[in-house]
């Protein structure tokens, strides 16, 4: 059945509709109560092709083709922060690391936040984990509020702290064994998850080996592994991949890609600009505490980024010096900088200037190359921050 | 900024998702994260051997050091110069023995005099040549008594010996001339020397010195390293976590406790009136200073400060804590401030495992409830600094 046949009919009739697998039970529903008789009578026969099971209730005639007797609902946010705000140090001296952020992020989804160091990323994992509690603001993970059910909160998340947080003096199998009973992973489960996820970070080899012994990459990918260990729905990765080595980094790329297809949501912190891109559904710059944006990287680029145009120039020299002030002033150009001869300029919008910028240019200098490309992460970062990300 | 109408869904959703735990589940549950804490602390503290040695080998240090100490400070040096061989001079040396305040050596007069100038004795007695002859005429006598009052206490033994010195000497030589005599009934069958005696205190200083370091040590070491976020994430109380982390420290410090308790007995000689009731004492002083360990493990949060705090502390606590006196025989207010702290009701309570003696005016139940009292309270005091402390000032090293 596609979804163009039941256009007309409610959203919730539409989505229970397309489930994808067969119900094993089915219970009556008040959804289709004010449906019209012809509508009604189409949209059994709809669903019949489909392989729907379907109850008809005879009196009221409603019907009903929910999956295992529940109606599809809309999954919540798996992280919704309102008004978010944490001030340290006492009077005086205070430093606003969160100041009233607001975010929501959808389950399933990969969420970057990207800022410098000092940025407020560590401590806004720090409160969504309710290491912290802020001093203005609300939470709520997956639906819970961290004021009221920090417990059933810590049992779905999965965290991988910066500095890994694992025990040096003792084995791989037994920091897992460690994190499996302080999660409460049943004794007949334990042995099997151990071993399935240390194969899947590819430790299995070194299991009894001291994690002191380990490098850096190495410990990463046991942190990660330790936090898949009691099935977290969400899990945050602060800075998974700072200071590991490129083959490291890739793998630990390629098992966050994984938790995605597993359907699990991921909020990573990073102040890799290449890393939030290749990973990120979308992203939340930070600077100060404060939430400067949110889109999906792509997005970000084409908002804040724009064009970036390289021109290859030669000046005449019976010519005055290049008038930078004459491009600037075209409209959509926002930023025009020359080093030697090469002349970077910048524009936004949605209409096309180079032939504006060519003209101008022509008149003063000799063009000799041309080269457009989108503008990167980075320059959305400066654009919108003012400040390099690795400031 | 999120819309109240989107928390309005979640606040339904919370409603539906949360349920109690069954009783079962939950105890389970808190033993299953006990044990894994006491495992997991005990493995630890076996890996790091140069802090397993020192939590053995600290006790025994203060035993040595603090036994030299009541040994260099309980007789004055002496030296008798013997002018006179009389059996009245050999007497009166005998009587000076006796009273308990001098460590006597016989000398020549030059070597006595040079020993007092360098410093190596408190005091030159000198016996004339006329002691007997003028003791048998009943002539005056005047013993030559020259002292090193560098150090008023010990110039005080010498003055108080010397006259008791002379009592016993007439008590024993001439019964007939001393008319009044004290008759002694002793509240415990045999006399306890101040060494073992003081022992029982030291031990406690020992086990307090090796509790705390074991505990603390283990608890700040989760702070430095920043493993202390693998607890505090974990879906759990705080109270199996400090349970399994006070009793696997108790576990790593026992051996401290045979090591105190086998020099007390077999080095010092002190044999326990009640082997069991010895044992009790000493494992619930343990886990009073592990529990305090714990304790300050939690706020200190860095074991270099722990190691320095713990090690200043002990001796003070020490002497504040009725140690070289019986409390009950001090002032008022040196009774207050030793019942302020755990350490005195733990010597208390080793005085009457080991001894039968009596040293406070509480029974010795309460004093070990009181100190049963101190165990829950350190634990609770740890655990509330575990919530209360935000972790990111530390853990993170200040980053944002």
């Amino acid at each position: 059945m596609t979804q163009a046949k039941l256009n007309g009919y409610s959203p919730h009739l539409r989505r229970s509709a397309s489930l994808p697998s067969i119900p094993e039970r089915s219970r009556p529903d008040r959804m289709t109560s004010k449906l019209a008789q012809r509508k009604k009578q189409r949209l059994l026969r709809h669903l019949e092709e489909a392989g729907i099971p379907v109850i008809q209730r005879q009196k009221s005639q409603q019907l009903a083709c929910l999956s295992a007797g529940r109606r599809p609902r809309k999954k919540l946010p798996a992280i919704a922060i309102a008004d978010l705000s944490k001030v340290f140090g006492k009077r005086g001296r205070q430093i606003v690391a969160v100041d009233h952020l607001s975010l929501v992020v959808e389950q399933g989804e990969v969420f970057g936040l990207l800022g410098p160091n000092g940025a407020g990323k560590t401590t806004l994992l720090d409160l969504l984990s309710g290491l912290l509690a802020p001093d203005a603001g609300e939470i709520r993970i997956l639906g819970f509020d961290m004021r009221k059910n920090i417990r059933e909160i810590r049992e779905r998340l999965g965290t991988v702290p910066q500095e890994t947080a694992l025990y040096d003096e003792l084995s791989a199998y037994a920091n897992m064994a460690f994190h499996a009973d302080l999660y409460g992973v049943p004794g007949k489960e334990k042995e099997e998850r151990i071993a399935r996820l240390l194969d899947l970070v590819q430790l299995s080899e070194r299991k009894d080996a001291r994690v002191g012994t380990f490098s850096g990459g190495m410990k990463r990918r046991l942190a990660i592994a330790r936090a898949l260990l009691h099935h977290p729905q969400i899990v945050y990765l602060d800075e998974p991949t700072l200071g590991v080595d490129v083959q490291a980094r890739s793998a630990i790329w390629k098992y966050i890609r994984d938790l995605r297809t597993q359907g699990k949501t991921i909020l990573l912190t990073t102040n890799y600009l290449e890393e939030a891109q290749a990973l990120c559904d979308r992203l939340a710059i930070i600077d100060h505490g404060k939430l400067i944006a949110v889109d999906t990287p792509d997005h970000l680029r084409q908002t804040y980024g724009g064009r970036v145009i390289s021109f290859e120039i030669e000046t005449n020299p019976e010519h005055q010096a290049l008038d930078l002030d004459a491009l600037h002033a075209l409209p959509g150009v926002t930023e025009v900088r020359l080093v030697g001869n090469t002349l970077t300029v910048v524009t936004q919008g949605e209409h096309n200037h180079l032939a504006a910028i060519v003209s101008v240019l022509s008149s003063q200098c000799e063009i000799k190359d041309i080269a457009l490309r989108e503008s990167n992460l980075d320059e959305v970062f400066l654009q919108l921050t003012g400040t390099a990300l690795r400031d | 900024m999120l819309s109240s109408s989107v928390f309005q869904g979640f606040k339904t959703r919370t409603r539906r998702v949360v349920k109690r735990r069954s009783l079962w589940r939950s105890t389970r549950m808190f033993f299953t994260i006990f044990w894994a804490c006491t495992c997991k602390d005990s493995k630890s503290a076996l890996s790091e051997r140069a802090t397993l040695l020192q939590t053995i080998s600290l006790p025994v240090n203060y035993l040595i050091m603090l036994s030299l100490f009541v040994l260099s400070a309980s007789n004055a040096p002496t030296a008798v110069v013997l002018q006179d061989q009389g059996p009245y001079a050999q007497a009166f040396v005998r009587a000076m023995s006796e009273a308990h305040a001098f460590r006597l050596f016989m000398m020549p007069a030059p070597e006595a005099d040079a020993q007092l100038y360098q410093g190596t004795l408190v005091a030159v007695v000198t016996i004339p040549p006329t002691f007997d002859k003028a003791l048998s005429h009943h002539q005056p006598i005047q013993i030559a008594v020259q002292i090193n009052n560098v150090n008023e206490d010990l110039t005080n033994d010498v003055q108080r010996g010397l006259g008791l010195a002379v009592t016993t000497f007439y008590a024993h030589t001439f019964p007939h001339q001393v008319s009044i005599v004290s008759q002694e009934r002793d509240a415990y069958p045999q006399d306890t020397d101040y060494l073992p005696y003081l022992a029982l205190s030291i031990s406690v200083i020992s086990l307090m010195v090796s509790g705390m370091l074991q505990a603390g040590m283990a608890m700040a070491r989760e702070w430095e390293t920043g493993t202390i976020k693998e607890l505090l994430l974990a879906p759990i109380s705080s109270w199996p976590m400090l349970g399994g982390k006070l009793f696997g420290s108790f576990l790593i410090a026992l051996p401290a406790v045979i090591v105190v308790l086998s020099v007390i007995i077999f080095l010092v000689g002190d044999w326990p009136a009640n082997f069991l009731m010895v044992i009790g004492v000493s494992l619930l002083t343990l886990l009073v200073f592990v529990a305090a360990g714990l304790a300050l493990g939690m706020g200190l949060k860095d074991r270099a400060t722990l190691t320095t705090i713990t090690r200043a502390i002990s001796v003070p606590l020490f002497f504040v804590s009725g140690v070289f006196e019986v409390i009950s025989f001090q002032t008022g207010a040196a009774q207050a401030i030793a019942r302020a702290f755990p350490v005195h009701y733990a010597i208390v309570l080793e005085q009457y495992a080991f001894k039968h003696f009596m040293s406070d005016t509480l029974p010795i139940d309460a004093d070990a409830l009181i100190l049963v009292g101190y165990i829950i309270a350190f634990v609770g005091l740890a655990s509330l600094t575990m919530k209360g402390r935000g972790i990111a000032q530390r853990s993170s090293g200040g980053k944002r």
